[in-house]
């Protein structure tokens, strides 16, 4: 699945001007750490944190895309650098218990 | 007049010498007429000639023109053949409407008062030379099979500019047409110890080098080091403040992860002084 064809089937709020890509797995934390660590690539990262250094850490780790979750506010800051280099944020007011079940719903597994 | 030089020549399989535009002005001691704010472009090939229509024939993308004909269309030839940038040997300058013509679609100008076969010379002496230069002062005698050797700096106290070095050299390793799954493994090695230079050092030196067999990554800070290297590397051994904790840093997983995605990893500590980690990746 494609994070276009995710934002069809689940209302996810864009916040990041990015390119399509594809979707594999889901990575759920709020420590940057473990993301650098655990995350795979092409793994949808849902987390809280908003400051600009998820940006840094979603691309290199190469996360399809990052998912604010509870509908905390993203600083316009953390937006620009990720549109610049072409990292998805999108945001929802969901919190990540209930997103998480959404996904699964739809069908996306960890690979 | 003289024939083309390409830097094809120093191409050793997939890998890629990249040069920045800023090296050429400095190897050919040239004037920049138009696009000071975009030195640091690189490009990948140079071609010599006063003969715009070999120039369309044969101008490979990502080049940059050595030429000596100071008219605008040198500059249109330049930019139909996507390249980055033109030098005007000979001490010539271009006529008045190549300098907007550059500046809106992006070309570097650059003019030298040498001529044509100098800056050749110079251009591929600057090319070996570059090859060599900042090895010096490490152990190993690495300089032959070099293709790529790059410095940079992080600044230890800006904690929420973390990840800038470690994207870039990201971008580089990209831009060269590496395995996405050894460029990650690079770029995160590299973001772990970027993240650990402005968690507990005041600044760092990192250096890349690309050999044909391997890529390493040097980070060298001037931090306080680390007392016992094997319990820093324990997974989850942490020295790390609340705030960094806060910001969902700091769960004492960087040394580990970095030994987990590196092929070879060496850190050399002294408390007070700093930390040296030597990073390598096979290719």
């Amino acid at each position: 699945m494609t994070l276009e064809q995710l934002c069809n089937k689940i209302d996810l709020k864009k916040m990041s001007q990015f390119t399509d890509k594809e979707i594999n797995g889901v990575f759920v934390s709020d420590m940057i750490s473990d993301v650098m660590a655990g995350a795979k690539s092409g793994n949808l990262w849902l987390t809280v944190q908003t400051h600009k250094s998820i940006v840094p850490a979603a691309n290199l780790v190469d996360v399809s895309a990052v998912i604010i979750t509870s509908g905390k506010q993203v600083p316009p800051e953390t937006i620009e650098l990720a549109s610049k280099h072409d990292i998805a944020i999108l945001s929802t007011d969901l919190p990540t218990f209930e997103i998480v079940g959404k996904l699964y719903a739809i069908g996306i597994q960890d690979s | 007049m003289v024939e083309s030089t390409n830097l094809e020549q120093i191409k050793i399989g997939k890998l890629r010498l990249i040069m920045l535009m800023k090296n050429i002005k400095q190897a050919l001691e040239a004037s920049v007429i138009a696009g000071e704010e975009i030195l640091d472009t690189s490009f990948e090939h140079v071609y010599a000639s006063d003969l715009m229509s070999d120039v369309l024939a044969f101008g490979k993308p990502n080049s940059i023109l050595l030429t000596g004909l100071a008219t605008q269309q040198a500059v249109i030839s330049a930019h139909m053949a996507e390249f980055k940038g033109v030098v005007f040997v000979r001490g010539k300058l271009p006529k008045d409407g190549s300098r907007n013509f550059a500046i809106n679609h992006q070309l570097v100008l650059l003019s030298s008062s040498m001529d044509m076969y100098d800056a050749c010379i110079k251009i591929d002496s600057a090319l070996h030379k570059r090859t060599k230069i900042k090895t010096t002062g490490s152990k190993e005698s690495r300089n032959e099979e070099m293709v790529l050797c790059q410095e940079f700096e992080i600044l230890g106290d800006d904690f929420t500019s973390a990840g800038v070095v470690s994207t870039e050299i990201k971008s580089i390793l990209k831009k060269i047409g590496f395995d996405p799954k050894l460029i990650r493994r690079v770029a995160i090695s590299t973001y772990e110890a970027e993240l650990n230079v402005v968690m507990h050092a005041n600044r760092a030196k990192v250096i890349l080098s690309v050999t044909p067999y391997c890529i390493e990554v040097i980070v060298d800070d001037a931090g306080k080091g680390i007392p016992d290297i094997d319990l820093a590397l324990q997974a989850g051994y942490t020295t790390a403040t609340d705030e960094m904790r806060a910001m969902g840093f700091g769960s004492g997983m960087g040394l580990p992860n970095i030994k987990k995605n590196t092929d070879q990893l060496q850190i050399q500590s002294e408390v007070g002084k700093g930390t040296r980690l030597e990073c390598k990746f096979f290719i």
